[in-house]
Parts: structure tokens; sequence; C-alpha cells
């Protein structure tokens, strides 16, 4: 049962957890992503010398289970990040994990580019929506896109290429998808 | 074109979902062991995951993978320990839960087949009830005994016939447990037509040999087809199954009693059939008697008129009964009530 679940989406396995209260999903979800969690956590541990792991980690958990049961997730890793940050900003505070304009955008494109993938009329639809929404980038944001999705290039390697650090190249990278993204549910709601 | 086609499918990478890094990649990136394309994937993923690249600039950070190995394994451990024996319980509650909703669904049929069969044998009693033959109520109908049947003198002249009809008005009418009928027929013994038809049936022949013969050996020339329809009738079977043994004989019966007159065969034909509700076989059994003006043309009129009534034929049922009225015989007071009561 445990390897089935490890199998699983992580879509599939928040809704087991939430639909039918399975605990082993949930367990399965959050051991997923412990790994990141004991990660993004570490530098807190070395700001704040007085912080035990022993009763971070399993409060973190509580408040993610808890968190879990109560809140609507799109995105995993988003829901995740954002419990910790809000953990570390107010440990008492139980934040409600709400997705920002951006990601929803971003997640309905997604959405819209894995249900298109064995439609092909569909598909050619969507890149040619695609390629309208990248001509209405700005120039750089388009070199940097075209750079790094079709032509493969790392990070490393446009941040030589453009003279910026690799934190830069990620955060236009960042914005230029998610510009993208906007335009492509703008046309959207045009049509 | 194919070409341009793949260079333009490849916009669609922008957006496609890519999972966060497993507890392999992350080290293995750190220190550059990924392939060109598994790298790709992972820095498509990093634009977008904040955790993930979190995750990376704190382990890109000298002395934190110890730290970062030994709280990892902790902390899977801590959510295997605490998801488990939840688990064990969890389907250890499943299990409970479903072998008693299994036995409270067998409780629930069981219940539900009790009622039913209770409901079902309660219907089929009232059924019973409802149709059962009347001869295992004999005195349901107003009956005639039989004993007054079997006194009526052989057909061979009408003048006899007559004349005992005439003197049998002394003889008493079955009383009926209907309002009508009961306050109808006089006070007499009551016997039950099945047992009158029995004993005249059972009655031993050897006192009159030569007058049953006589009296039988035109009847069954002239009617042998209907005598034959009508030894299967049910008044027979009924007969035959509640015959008494003939070493009991009934005492003192009169010669004429074993004589049976067609009429008054088809008459006891006609009432069982009544008493088992067959009305409309009993109707046109009766009907047949009507052309008879003795006192078994003056009965059947009278059980033609209680047939109608109970088929609620209510005005061929006051015609009968003031037929009988009109006849004057020993049935008059009975009908004139039955005529008063419809």
């Amino acid at each position: 049962m445990y390897q089935q679940l490890r199998n699983l989406s992580d879509k599939e396995l928040i809704s087991r957890a939430r639909k039918l209260k399975d605990r082993e999903a949930e367990g399965v979800l959050l051991e997923r992503y412990s790994h990141l969690l004991v990660a993004v956590c570490l530098p807190s541990f070395r700001n704040n010398p007085g912080t035990n792991p022993q009763t971070l980690f399993p409060s973190l958990l509580q408040r993610l289970s808890n968190s879990l049961k109560t809140q609507t997730i799109q995105k995993a890793n988003e829901w995740i990040h954002q419990t910790i940050k809000s953990y570390f900003a107010n440990p008492e505070k139980q934040v409600p994990y709400y997705p920002s304009r951006d990601a929803r955008d971003q997640l309905h494109t997604e959405n819209r580019v894995e249900k298109a993938a064995t439609n092909t009329i569909e598909k050619q639809a969507l890149i040619a929506q695609v390629q309208k929404a990248l001509s209405g980038l700005s120039t750089e944001d388009r070199f940097l896109v075209e750079q790094f999705y079709l032509e493969n290039q790392t990070f490393t390697g446009l941040a030589a290429q453009k003279g910026y650090t690799t934190e830069k190249v990620r955060q236009l990278l960042k914005k230029a998808k998610s510009r993208l993204a906007m335009q492509l549910t703008n046309q959207t709601y045009v049509r | 074109m194919s070409d341009n086609f793949t260079h333009n499918e490849k916009l669609l990478k922008i957006f496609a979902g890519i999972r966060c890094l497993n507890k392999d990649q992350l080290p293995r990136y750190l220190e550059g062991r990924l392939t060109d394309i598994e790298k790709h994937l992972v820095e498509q993923h990093l634009v977008d995951c904040d955790l993930c690249y979190e995750a990376l600039q704190s382990l890109q950070k000298e002395g934190q993978m110890e730290q970062y190995q030994t709280l990892s394994a902790g902390i899977q451990q801590y959510i295997r320990d605490s998801i488990k024996p939840v688990s064990q319980l969890q389907k250890m509650e499943r299990y409970i839960r479903k072998s008693k909703k299994r036995e409270s669904l067998l409780i629930y049929f069981w219940v539900v087949a009790f009622i039913a069969g209770g409901g079902a044998g309660l219907y089929l009693m009232q059924e019973y009830n409802r149709n059962k033959p009347v001869m295992a109520r004999p005195a349901a109908l107003p009956i005639v005994p039989a004993a007054a049947m079997s006194t009526t003198p052989p057909p061979d002249s009408a003048r006899h016939q007559e004349a005992s009809l005439a003197d049998k008005s002394e003889i008493p009418v079955a009383a009926a447990p209907r309002k009508d009928t009961v306050k109808a027929a006089p006070p007499a013994p009551q016997k039950p037509a099945a047992d009158s038809i029995v004993v005249t049936r059972a009655a031993p022949t050897p006192p009159a040999p030569k007058t049953e013969d006589s009296v039988k050996k035109p009847a069954t020339a002239a009617n042998t087809p209907k005598e034959e329809k009508e030894k299967d009738t049910p008044a027979t079977t009924v007969a035959k199954t509640q015959a008494p043994p003939p070493a009991t004989p009934p005492p003192a019966k009169p010669a004429t009693s074993t004589a049976m007159d067609t009429d008054e065969f088809l008459y006891k034909a006609a009432m069982v059939y009544q008493q088992q509700g067959d009305l409309n076989e009993a109707i046109s059994r009766y009907k047949r008697l009507t052309s008879n003006t003795g006192r078994v043309g003056e009965l059947a009129r009278y059980q033609l008129g209680i047939c109608y009534r109970e088929k609620k034929q209510n005005g061929r049922a006051r015609r009968m009964f003031k037929e009988v009225v009109r006849m004057d015989g020993s049935m008059k007071q009975a009908a004139q009530q039955a005529l008063d009561n419809l």
C-alpha cells in the first residue's frame, strides 16, 4: 500500500488525505517534501541557536497536517513554502494558504498544456497563443525565455552571457513566465 | 516544417509541470552530477519553485549537508512512526466498522425477511379465509337440511311430490348465520349440507332396493350424460371424502329418502358451488331448477335470490324473492324478510 501511495501524484495524495482521511497518504505527501522542509529550515537553526529541531519539525508538520485538512491546495510545494514562511514569521499565528494571482494564472496555463498533450488541434492553438504572448514580452524577457526554454541554456550560461547572477536570471525568467501566463489567461478570457 | 513544429512545440515546455527535486537529485545537483537534460529540467522547475530554490541555496552553504542528512533521516522516521500506529489503528477501526456494518446489514435483512414473511402469511391467511369453501363453515349460508330434501318423493308423480313438499313445510330449513336468513329460517336442528348429502349418498341401499332401482333406472336412461357430468362435481367429491363408514347407517330413514331425484341432486350440487363461492356456476344450476314448480323450484329460486344479492344484482334478487313469495311455500316468510332487507 505504501509503495502504491508513493506512485501517486500530489493531487491524488491530497485528495485521499482530505476525502478519505487517509493518514498514510498524508504521511507519504509530507515525506515527499520532508527533505526540502529540512533544507529550508536549516538557516533558522544557524540564525537562532535556541531552535530545537525536536520541537520545530513536529509543530511544523502538525501545522501542515491541520492545513491539509481545511485548505484547498493547488500546488503542494507552494503550500509548504508558504506555511514554513508564515511559521517563521509568526509561530503562534496560523496564516491560511492562498495562491497569488500569478500562481493561479500559471496553474491555469499548466493545466491547459497538460490537457492539450493528446489533442493536436488544441496543442496547435495553444502554441499559436504562446507565440503571440511571447511576441508581447519585452526584448530581454523574450531573449531569456527563448534561450532558456528553446535553446536549453542553463542559469549559469545565461548569467555569464548577460553578466547577471544566477539568482537574477532566475528572477527575470520567473517574471517573464508569469507575464506570459497572465497574457495567455487574458487571451482566453477575451476569446 | 516538422523542425519548425518541434521548435514550436518546445514553447509548451515553458508551462510543463515538473516535480520538485527528490532526495537523490538535491545533492546530485549541488555536486554537479546530473546529466544535461536532468539539469535543465531541474532548472526549469527552479524557475517557479521557491521551496526547491531555497533548499538548494541553503544547502550550498558549507557545513549544512551533514546536518541536513541527519535531520532529513530523523524527520522521515518521525513521519513514518507517527503515521504507522495511526494507520494500524485506522485499519483495525475500518475492519471493525466493516464487520459491524455487515452484521447490522444481516440483522436488517432478517428483520425485513421476517416482516415480509409475516405479512405474506397474514395476507395468505386472509385470502384463504375470504375464499375458503363454505364446507368448512357449514352454517355460512341458509341450508336446507338434507333430510328434508331426501324425503321428497320420487318424480314418478307430480301430485306425490307436491303433497310431500306440503308436508315438509314442517321440516325445518337450516338456519344461516346471515342476518336476514337467520331471521327468515325457522328454528330447527341444524345439519350441514355436506353431511346431509353424505348421509343421503352413503345411506345403505339394501332396505329399499326395488324402489331405488325403479327410480334410478329411468333417471339414468334419461340423463346419463348429466349424471356423468355431475359425478365430477365437487359435491360428490366432498361427499366421498367426508362420507362416514357405511357401517353406521342413519337411524330410521324413510324408503323415499334413498331415492335421489335429479332435481334434488342438481340443487345440492348447486348448493355446493354456492358454498364454495362459485356463484356463477351455482346460479346456472339453480336456473335449471326454476322450471320445477315444487319445493325444489321454490328453494332454487330462493337461493338464486341470495346468489344475486351476493353478486349485488339486487333487481334480480328482488324478482326471485318475489317469485318465492308468490309461490306461497315454506320459504315465503324468509323470502319476504329478504325482500324487506334488500
